[in-house]
């Protein structure tokens, strides 16, 4: 296990007062929000900030680390020694009522640095009666061709569980799915009783998979409708030409109409994602230019260039 | 992994004919259901179905909502009001990633929203 030096994730001094460590995480935790944010690994830092900012924002945690963790460099090959803790009375542990997002909106993962120091977050207040099990969330990335067709997933999910001692862990499993016709990017599939159990004999929670498309190499999907670019020699855009065109469903012959100019988008209408109203698929015309290699290829820009001498690209630029 | 075994979980896409009750989207998301009336009252979401508390019914976008909003409120305390404009923003800023989309600009971004 590796030492964490918390005070560099927040980027403030060890000497910092509680008002610094709650300005320079609230800075760091708007910057890294994986809702608001738009940095690659922005979940993973918003961990890292929100796991050193529940240490050092509570004086007896951050007492205990700084006594703990003296001399010790980020990165650093740790193990905390027996009974380290002793004296420490830590508020909260484990938290009563666990984790306020059943929905596992969070995501709380807490490093095995924070785990072995200051015990699981999740942790759950003892109920009599029988109790429903809460919903879980989780993100499922499919492929856009599972949308078209329908199909069959096997996904794995790493679930809190409770443990006997009331501390949380996380359990793998995985399910096989079936993904329905025309499911969109953003849309929940909710699946009934597969969520945490429920305790004393009472109902499961459901289980919401909230879809992803994969990026494609070829497709961009918007809600219903889908794009892909469609390129054309320029003598196709002038003359008009029919042309092999690679759609989710398979290749259709398309109809480029004369005349026509780069991001023309033709629209092949109810070929996107199925569904009661079933979106579009829309091609964008990118006009590929050959390049002049040969004399004779030169020469066909040069007999081009004569036909055209009116033609002014330019034009919009003067005056 | 493909499987065509026809013993998989199926269950029903929220928002496509299923409908969720304010209950069942407090449970889904973790959140109160009287943080849900006040972000009723705020704007945030807008019930379909009847003008009670009960009668409300909740769709897909409501469900993406509330989510978001929940993790905004809890993760960086922002209030009603606050996250009432972020949603908002994070709104405009989906219509303008879609419309960049649509135009080819985002060819090579990952849009994950």
């Amino acid at each position: 296990m590796k030492y964490k030096d918390y005070y560099e994730t927040l980027g403030v001094p060890k000497t910092a007062t509680q008002d610094e460590i709650k300005t320079a995480f609230r800075k760091l935790a708007r910057k890294y929000h994986p809702d608001v944010s738009k940095v690659a690994d922005a979940e993973a830092r918003f961990k890292e900030v929100n796991e050193a900012n529940e240490v050092l924002k509570d004086a007896e945690k951050r007492a205990a680390y700084d006594q703990l963790g003296r001399g010790f460099k980020a990165g650093q090959d740790f193990q905390p020694p027996p009974n380290w803790d002793e004296g420490f009375e830590f508020r909260g542990r484990p938290q009563a009522g666990g984790n306020p997002f059943g929905g596992g909106s969070s995501n709380f993962d807490d490093s095995d640095f924070f785990e072995s120091l200051f015990g699981g977050r999740r942790g759950g207040t003892r109920q009599r009666g029988p109790t429903a099990g809460g919903d879980h969330h989780a993100k499922v990335l499919i492929d856009l061709e599972d949308s078209y067709r329908g199909a069959e997933r096997s996904i794995s999910l790493r679930m809190p569980v409770e443990g006997g001692d009331g501390r949380g862990g996380l359990q793998e499993r995985t399910l096989d799915v079936h993904i329905p016709k025309g499911i969109r990017a953003g849309q929940n599939l909710r699946l009934a009783g597969q969520g945490a159990a429920g305790a004393g004999g009472g109902k499961a929670g459901d289980l919401f998979l909230e879809i992803e498309f994969k990026p494609h190499p070829r497709f961009r999907v918007d809600g219903a409708d889908v794009y892909f670019d469609l390129a054309v020699a320029p003598w196709e855009a002038a003359l008009g030409a029919t042309v092999d065109a690679p759609t989710p469903e398979g290749t259709v012959q398309l109809s480029v109409p004369k005349g026509s100019t780069a991001g023309r988008k033709l629209r092949l209408k109810g070929r996107g994602l199925p569904g009661k109203t079933p979106g579009d698929l829309y091609a964008v015309i990118v006009v590929s230019l050959p390049k002049a290699e040969t004399d004779g290829e030169r020469q066909a820009y040069e007999a081009m260039a004569k036909s055209f001498a009116g033609f002014a690209p330019r034009a919009h630029l003067q005056g | 992994m493909a499987h065509e075994t026809g013993t998989a979980l199926r269950g029903s896409v929220v928002g496509d004919g299923l409908q969720l009750t304010a209950i069942e989207l407090c449970r889904a998301c973790g959140t109160s259901e009287q943080q849900v009336e006040i972000w009723v009252v705020e704007g945030v979401l807008q019930p379909e179905g009847g003008a009670t508390r009960e009668e409300w019914r909740f769709g897909a976008a409501a469900l993406a909502r509330l989510r978001v909003a929940t993790r905004l409120a809890h993760d960086l305390e922002v209030n009603d009001s606050g996250v009432a404009i972020a949603l908002d923003l994070l709104d405009r800023i989906a219509a303008l990633e879609s419309h960049l989309l649509r135009l080819g600009a985002l060819r090579d971004e990952k849009v994950s929203r």
